[in-house]
């Protein structure tokens, strides 16, 4: 979600950069205008000149997210893309809705129902299902309308419905958040996030089988990095380099372990499973300080290297 | 299935198909067929064929070439109707190396019927009612009802073989003397139009061949009842129907509030575009030349792939089913089969 607004965000600036400074005249008459007096000037002027004059210029490089609202592709707020496909990428803005939940209205109905009442006892199983099915007066063959998999539908239902609960749970929390670092603040979260696992532990590790089979990977994987996105999202990390990749993959990793951990952690509060979070998320601080001091001092040694050769009369 | 089992027939009946036996509901369905010349071709004959009237004869007929007397016609008869069983089989394994058994397992698996659990506030499982529409041979209705009684070990499973076509469905009915007698207990056929099953008949034998294969609803004796199915499933049948919003609508009235809506039907691949065009080719080209070799029959095959063809794509076919009151689910609201040359739909019915 971040690097699409980034990406964007440099295309924007690329694009929008030169057309604010070519624009005199008329042009730039009207981006000085108050907002009252462009809108009817902005739409005569389709694409990126109407998405500049939406605003101030002086707006135009700050954060990548608010910025891939300027680009002329974006659709307006009102209409959802058709696709799922195309709407995971615009999560986090914030000037669109969220996408709509992969899950209908039915489907929600029957699979709460199922959560709720009978995880606990039955876990991720077809029994859980069927029992929603018959507490909603519905019939046993109902949750086959769920598709192929009713119970790897009913994980992911548990998976999505954590994840966007994330954000309500972190304002919950928002006095034990603020006043922390960023690395501490996503720590906290993830923590958060493996305590709404606290219910249903003792099932997690068969939700975990079934969403390792190979038809529920891409499902599981993409739930994992939309989580760890929601993360890095609510903790405040607002960078835009590569490492938007490596930090992410990172935090999946550590996550997967975690969850791991904790379906077999006995101690009382889950606080091995906390230990380890932070142990886990320790190391990839420090292995990312190591990397990052490794690659300095190779990028360091190649340029003095190839100065020295120069300095020598080598034509580099 | 229909299609799949004509062409032997038509070879060896000439003059009962030129009165009766016609592809199931005669027309595939049309608001979507863009007329082209190569397509124009296949169905027309049946339609030639319907209006032409019969020659009824009372002591001596003909069989193919030669001249046969009723009594031994009907034995031909029933002997081609297991034949037709049989290459019916056999084209299907052709046409789609096999796969279509693959498929047909996976429908009826995921379907799970006969599923249920047992508990304290229900001790037994209560009785299921399945309708497998366009069953004729009973390959699906076979394997639900194995799904049913074997796998979830729950006898409290009926199922209902219903087809427009007598004729396929003595086959069904023959083919199930093969089953376990609890199964057999458990299997009925009717005669009904899946456009409208207010109107139904039991399978009644044929005796003789100017009777009409083809149900006609004025000799309906029952009915089936609004909210008395808890699956319905129609598997490569909904195709061949004239009218599919009123089949659906046929589907919703009769099932139970919560109870599915399943099908089973030759779907678009073209999200793969070299696979579908090796599919195109195979289906275009190669199939009514099997058709034709094997079966004796190039039309047959020539309907069945431009059938496929003229076939709404996924998207369009789960508008139809939401449009018929059904619930889907969000992922789609169908599975596609093998890159999507077949896909499941499936559909619930809501508690209103």
């Amino acid at each position: 979600m971040y690097v699409v607004g980034n990406i964007l965000g440099k295309k924007h600036q690329t694009m929008a950069y030169p057309a604010a400074v070519n624009c005199s005249g008329a042009a730039r008459r009207i981006l000085l205008l108050p907002t009252t007096t462009t809108r009817p000037a902005t739409r005569s002027f389709p694409g990126r000149l109407s998405a500049v004059t939406s605003r101030p210029i002086t707006t135009l490089p700050s954060t990548p997210r608010t910025k891939s609202k300027s680009t002329p592709k974006t659709q307006p707020p009102t209409t959802p893309p058709p696709q799922p496909l195309q709407t995971r990428r615009t999560y986090h803005s914030t000037t669109h809705p969220p996408p709509p939940s992969p899950f209908t209205q039915a489907e929600t109905t029957l699979l709460t129902t199922a959560l709720t009442s009978h995880i606990p006892t039955h876990g991720f199983t077809l029994p859980s299902l069927t029992l929603a099915a018959r507490d909603l007066s519905l019939l046993d063959i109902s949750p086959s309308f769920l598709g192929p998999s009713p119970v790897a539908r009913l994980i992911h239902f548990h998976l999505y419905t954590t994840r966007t609960t994330l954000p309500s749970l972190a304002s919950q929390h928002s006095d034990l958040l603020s006043g922390l670092s960023v690395s501490e603040k996503f720590e906290l979260l993830t923590w958060l996030r493996l305590k709404q696992n606290e219910p249903i532990i003792q099932h997690w590790q068969q939700a975990l089988a079934v969403m390792a089979q190979p038809f529920q990977v891409p499902v599981a994987v993409r739930e994992l990095a939309m989580l760890a996105d929601e993360i890095y999202y609510l903790a405040g990390d607002k960078s835009v380099d590569p490492s938007w990749y490596t930090k992410r993959a990172a935090l999946s990793g550590i996550y997967a372990a975690a969850e791991l951990f904790m379906t077999t952690d006995k101690s009382e509060g889950f606080q091995e499973t906390r230990r380890f979070l932070r142990r886990r998320l320790q190391e990839a601080e420090e292995l990312g300080g190591a990397v990052r001091s490794v690659g300095e001092w190779v990028g360091f040694t190649a340029s003095a290297g190839v100065n020295l050769l120069r300095s020598k009369g080598v034509r580099i | 299935m229909a299609a799949a089992a004509r062409p032997a027939l038509k070879r060896a009946l000439p003059s009962l198909r030129s009165s009766t036996f016609l592809p199931r509901q005669q027309q595939p369905h049309c608001h979507h067929h863009v007329p082209t010349s190569r397509r124009s071709l296949s169905t027309t004959p049946s339609h030639r064929n319907d209006a032409q009237p019969t020659t009824p004869s009372d002591k001596e007929t003909h069989f193919g070439f030669s001249t046969v007397t009723t009594s031994q016609k009907r034995a031909l008869v029933a002997s081609v109707f297991t034949s037709v069983a049989d290459s019916y089989d056999k084209m299907n394994d052709l046409m789609s190396f096999g796969w279509h058994r693959i498929w047909k397992d996976h429908f009826v698996s995921t379907l799970n019927p006969g599923f249920s659990p047992l508990s304290s506030t229900s001790p037994t499982s209560p009785p299921q009612h399945i309708l497998d529409i366009a069953g004729g041979t009973g390959d699906i209705a076979f394997r639900l009802l194995h799904h049913a009684h074997t796998v979830n070990s729950n006898p409290n499973v009926k199922v209902t073989i219903s087809d427009i076509n007598r004729a396929m469905l003595s086959v069904g009915k023959s083919r199930s003397a093969a089953l376990p007698a609890s199964q057999q207990a458990a299997l009925s056929f009717v005669e009904a139009n899946a456009e409208d099953l207010r109107k139904t008949r039991p399978l009644t034998p044929i005796l003789s061949q100017t009777e009409q294969t083809f149900f006609d609803p004025a000799t309906a004796t029952s009915g089936l009842e609004d909210d008395s199915v808890d699956l319905y499933t129609v598997a490569f049948g909904i195709r061949n129907f004239s009218d599919i919003p009123a089949a659906l609508a046929e589907a919703y009235r009769v099932l139970k509030p919560g109870g599915v809506f399943a099908c089973l039907e030759f779907s678009k691949a073209d999200k793969h575009p070299l696979f579908n065009s090796v599919y195109k080719e195979w289906s275009f080209r190669a199939i009514p030349l099997i058709g034709q070799l094997v079966a004796g029959d190039r039309d047959s095959y020539q309907y069945l792939v431009e059938s496929i063809e003229r076939f709404p794509r996924q998207e369009e076919f789960r508008d139809l089913i939401k449009g018929a009151g059904f619930r889907v689910s969000g992922d789609g609201g169908w599975e596609d089969l093998t890159g999507g040359v077949a896909a499941i739909h499936r559909g619930m019915k809501p508690r209103e």
